[in-house]
């Protein structure tokens, strides 16, 4: 596995929207911020087919699952009683209206795609451009509920996969040195240096001030700091490499025999049988599927696998099945 | 300390107001800060009220130390009814007017946490890009000169004039 494929996971672009006139979400009444969701429906329609997810009619099931594959926020879930989602077929484009600003539109593409995605997200806001008035000034850009967004509304966001910085407590020094080019560091899974899975979410603070292609450059230079980051610390790792073999293969053999897997150790597990990939200890098939893996091991993910209510026991169990059998159709154990 | 406004009751907020060139600073009392109108101004200028209250984000000046009574009268916008010590808690303003309202406010906030108050970015569908228009009009004006064309120069110069006012009200 090429180093950049075994350390990037994916890329989201975030552009944040309000309807000039009206206000904010935290401030509007519920036939407003209903019309608001109807008219991005009806104008996202001619660009691809969009499933739409009233929070307030959601079971908490399916409202964790999408959650779980970071297509909505947690506050949106959870705090927005007139929050919607609308969400394409292919699960890279998901358009939260009425979360924090009245339109986030989001794209989310697997590995550093920047760019790409940036180009799709900025189709999107030209087509609700088109149909809505946007809140917008000329000193201070796009208008947003909350200042740290102002400007272009945007937030691009890499998702990386740092388990040589994270277990040699090199992690805490990459992040102050990426918080250097104003850039924000967190963990995808748990929080902070403490990352569930080794995963890591890199993304802009400055929005405003600066143009879409600076703040997308910016993110490229600090992944590329990362990148060398990571590379580094995992080839000091290599140094004890019966060490790091054992573990690896440790991991694999819990992973594929295990008869109870919680989420945690299922992530902590993955994510060295993932490092197993980059040192060829392991040959993973395909990166994105192996994400998929990851995805679908989180607890809604998991219950919706299984169809009926299941007890946590009975999920831990059906966990360890769904990852003896991925794993070992997807992955080779090479050493 | 006496309001600077009345003279009468314990000033509760520090107000700056912007008149021409220099900045004058006030204090005021509760009932002199609450006919205080920022959109309209106490006499129709910039203004920057200092709350008593400081700022969650740490980026505004606390001033309990300044006054007796650690009272504060908050700014209002007229279309959400956010105040703008509701600002100063939390973060977040109510509507898009709320920018004008708290702008002295927001602008303080916004230099701090993204290093800038001005936007460079994309502009949505329909909107004027300022600087281009001006140049644009700026163009077509010294033709309207250069051909003699009076009308038009009034038209132009007129637009030119809408044009820059809108500007120096964004600033």
């Amino acid at each position: 596995m090429a180093s950049a494929d075994s350390i990037i996971v994916s890329t989201r672009l975030r552009l944040a929207r309000n309807i000039d006139g009206l206000p904010f979400p935290h401030k509007l009444a519920e036939m407003p911020a209903k019309q608001i969701v109807d008219k991005v429906e009806r104008s996202l329609s001619p660009v691809d087919k969009f499933t739409r997810y009233d929070m307030h009619g959601l079971s908490e099931l399916d409202g964790t699952v999408l959650q779980e594959k970071h297509l909505i926020s947690p506050d949106l879930l959870e705090s927005c009683p007139f929050g919607s989602a609308l969400i394409s077929a292919d699960e890279t484009v998901a358009v939260m209206v009425n979360e924090e600003d009245h339109i986030r539109e989001q794209v989310i593409l697997p590995g550093l795609s920047l760019d790409s995605a940036y180009e799709r997200v900025n189709l999107i806001d030209d087509v609700l451009s088109r149909n809505m008035k946007f809140a917008f000034d000329n000193r201070f850009g796009y208008l947003t509920s909350c200042a740290t967004n102002l400007g272009t509304g945007m937030r691009a966001s890499v998702m990386v996969f740092l388990p040589a910085l994270t277990m040699q407590n090199l992690i805490e020094g990459c992040i102050n040195d990426v918080a250097r080019l104003n850039m924000t560091v967190r963990g995808v899974y748990g929080e902070g240096s403490k990352a569930e899975g080794f995963l890591y979410q890199i993304s802009n603070q400055r929005t405003l001030g600066v143009k879409e292609t600076e703040i997308l450059e910016a993110v490229d230079d600090a992944i590329n700091h990362i990148l060398d980051a990571e590379n580094r610390a995992r080839q000091l790792l290599k140094r004890d490499e019966p060490e790091l073999k054992d573990r690896i293969c440790r991991a694999w053999g819990i992973l594929t025999n295990a008869y109870k897997l919680s989420t945690e150790e299922a992530m902590k597990y993955l994510a060295l049988v993932r490092l197993g990939g980059y040192y060829d200890y392991i040959d993973i098939a395909d990166g994105n599927e192996f994400q998929n893996i990851i995805t679908t091991c989180q607890p809604a993910n998991m219950q919706r696998l299984g169809g009926n209510q299941m007890s946590v026991d009975e999920r831990d169990v059906m966990r360890a099945r769904y990852i003896a059998s991925s794993l070992t159709s997807l992955c080779k154990k090479t050493i | 300390m006496k309001c600077t406004k009345c003279g009468l009751r314990d000033a509760t907020t520090e107000v700056l107001v912007q008149r021409n060139n220099h900045v004058e600073k006030m204090f005021l009392c509760d009932e002199c800060a609450s006919n205080f109108r920022p959109d309209i101004g106490l006499d129709s200028f910039d203004v920057l009220n200092k709350l008593i209250n400081g700022s969650p984000m740490g980026l505004l000046n606390n001033f309990n130390n300044l006054f007796d009574a650690p009272t504060a009268r908050a700014l209002v916008c007229p279309d959400c009814k956010t105040t703008s010590q509701e600002f100063i808690k939390s973060g977040f303003v109510g509507c898009p007017r709320c920018y004008k309202v708290f702008e002295p406010l927001i602008v303080q906030t916004v230099k701090k946490l993204q290093q800038s108050d001005r936007h460079v970015g994309k502009t949505p569908y329909g909107a004027v890009d300022v600087a281009t228009e001006e140049a644009r009009l700026k163009s077509e004006l010294q033709a309207a000169f250069d051909s003699g064309d009076y009308a038009r120069i009034s038209e132009l110069s007129e637009r030119l004039k809408q044009l820059v006012g809108n500007r120096r009200e964004d600033k």
